[in-house]
């Protein structure tokens, strides 16, 4: 049977949606799993890791830990990984995941592949599915190492009803802090914003919004949907929103139930970033926008004009 | 300070990628720097042009579009070339570059390598990271601010989950950058011209000590054997008219239709 290790992302100490995705599909490739999270207060966590579908649970809690570095965040998987024995070592689509993946590869001597939307595994071959050339093409690609480390892209896999795990805390020793890469603070724009990563609908703007008076009638939009803000690559070059919401291939590739695009014409670099979200609808006065080309539902219209009418339309269906 | 920078020729994204037979048809393709090296390298220049640095680029890769590559890095303000150049490179993964670049760094003892955080023809975002743990040296990805603090240290945003993360790196590091660090400059005519007459230095493995057994076959950790087209998603329903209405109507259809609401 093959063994899957999950790195479990946390926000502010609440478990983010990959944990349960990931272990859904390695329980639905019949595999034995585990998983891995790293913070500080964080053993609360283990009933709903188990009850996500992981049989282990290997937590390094520690105050050395509360701000990712990914050094040590690497020790941690790298030992849980030998412990467990992990055939498949899994990351979310985060920046942390990102980052630590490669880290943890090199270690191991593993095989490394990032963006993957699916694993094949049949006898002792293995293969990924991953997109690649900005979306452009989709590559199967054969795993020859004996380990794989991979990171999910976002929306790959479900979260399945049903699925369980069993409590068994296996407590991993702190690791070293990295004295070379000294994490001095975490410039925090954020706040208690919703997460685009895990937001069920995504409405981003783009240059058509304008300015920040076009920005606040979106986010009046995005505040009664709970909705996550993102912007086009020109609204954040433009200085109008901050880098950390920008989608498309050089940003956030999202992938939620729902994604509005506002005022986007839909540029390659942008599509290549929420393509796969579930429904699209788009939002723009030029009728021959590239968008509506993989919108759903397509409003031809001045936004300032239609936005406020979504906003009471939705609230009444909603009602 | 000494500075290597990495920078790898890929494929225009902008320009349709047509498949056979399960590969991509190599004609009609177009070359371009890698818009995150394009960055990296942008980044070396600009710590040179404010801190005392000798700045020197590699590219492992064949081919006059690789050499025209090179040359406008150099246009851009590069000091340095090597290029690696050897048909065992045919093919690669994220791991073999980084064993490559690891050579290329330990002949030269360079105190800051920088490269793009992915390529844009992979999109794998691995080789840097890799590198550095090959190196055994300090390393943080997506950087998108370089200050340099004095000889022994700089200071780097990095956009991580949280926030920007603001990290002190002890040198020698490895910093892999975001494209958002910076607009790289276009050569002027006259650094264009200049470049044409600056020395490459050319190398295969051999050169650097390593065999074609390290690079090929047994040694590839993975390997691309099939590319397809990714499935296209359909234009669905486009509504004009009056705002109102067609609103009404496409909210309707969010959710009875879609049933998103």
């Amino acid at each position: 049977m093959a063994k899957v290790l999950v790195i479990a992302d946390t926000k502010q100490g609440v478990l983010k949606n990959s944990a349960a995705e990931l272990l859904s599909k390695a329980k639905s490739m019949g595999a034995e799993t585990a998983v891995v999270v790293m913070g500080c207060g964080i053993e609360t966590l283990v009933p709903s890791l188990a009850a996500a579908g992981s049989d282990t649970q290997y937590i390094a809690d520690d105050p050395g830990l509360e701000f990712f570095s990914a050094g040590p965040y690497a020790s941690c998987v790298v030992d849980a990984a030998r412990q467990f024995g992990a055939d498949f070592i899994w990351f979310g689509f985060s920046e942390s995941g990102k980052a630590v993946a490669p880290r943890v590869a090199a270690q191991l001597d593993a095989a490394c592949a990032t963006d993957i939307t699916d694993v094949i595994c049949e006898g002792d071959k293995i293969e990924v599915i991953r997109p690649a050339i900005t979306n452009k093409v989709i590559q199967r690609v054969k795993i020859n190492a004996g380990q794989l480390v991979a990171v999910v892209r976002a929306g790959a896999f479900e979260a399945v009803e049903g699925v369980s795990g069993t409590e068994n805390v296996v407590t991993l020793s702190s690791p070293a802090p990295d004295l070379k890469a000294v994490v001095k603070e975490i410039v925090s724009e954020a706040g208690g914003e919703i997460d685009l990563a895990d937001a069920g609908v995504v409405i981003s703007v783009g240059r058509g919004v304008k300015d920040q008076t076009g920005i606040d009638l979106v986010k009046e939009l995005a505040n009664d949907l709970e909705a996550g803000l993102g912007a086009s690559r020109a609204m954040v070059d433009g200085g109008f929103m901050p880098h950390y919401k920008q989608v498309g291939q050089t940003g956030k590739i999202v992938a939620p139930t729902l994604y509005m695009a506002i005022g986007i014409s839909g540029a390659i670099q942008h599509l290549a970033g929420m393509k796969g979200s579930k429904v699209i609808l788009a939002v723009n006065k030029d009728p021959e926008a590239p968008i509506f080309n993989v919108a759903d539902y397509g409003i031809v219209g001045d936004l300032f004009e239609v936005v406020p009418i979504l906003r009471e339309e939705i609230k009444k269906i909603r009602a | 300070m000494k500075i290597l920078t990495t920078v790898k020729n890929v494929v225009d994204v902008e320009l349709n990628i047509h498949l056979e037979n399960g590969a991509i048809v190599e004609k009609g393709l177009q070359y371009v720097i890698n818009a995150w090296d394009e960055s990296a390298v942008e980044t070396a220049v600009r710590l040179k042009e404010n801190i005392s640095a000798e700045t020197t680029l590699v590219s492992i890769g064949s081919g006059e579009d690789n050499t025209k590559m090179i040359r406008r890095g150099f246009a851009m303000g590069i000091e340095s070339g090597i290029q690696i150049d050897d048909p065992a490179l045919a093919e690669t993964d994220s791991s073999i570059y980084a064993k490559v670049l690891q050579k290329v760094y330990e002949k030269g003892s360079y105190d800051l390598v920088i490269t793009g955080k992915q390529a844009q023809d992979t999109d794998n975002g691995q080789t840097g990271i890799i590198l550095a743990e090959y190196l055994g040296l300090p390393c943080v990805s997506n950087v998108i601010a370089i200050e340099v603090i004095d000889e022994q240290h700089i200071k780097v945003s990095r956009l991580g989950d949280a926030g920007t993360e603001i990290v002190e790196l002890v040198l020698p590091a490895v910093v892999t950058v975001d494209v958002s660090i910076n607009e790289p400059r276009l050569p002027q005519m006259r650094s264009i011209m200049m470049a044409k007459k600056k020395p490459i230095d050319l190398m295969d493995l051999a050169a650097l000590g390593i065999t074609h057994d390290e690079v090929g076959g047994a040694a590839l950790k993975s390997e691309i054997i099939e590319y397809t087209a990714p499935e296209k998603r359909e234009g669905g329903q486009k509504f004009e008219g009056d705002a109102a209405e067609i609103t009404a109507r496409v909210v309707n259809l969010l959710a009875t239709e879609a049933k998103v609401f």
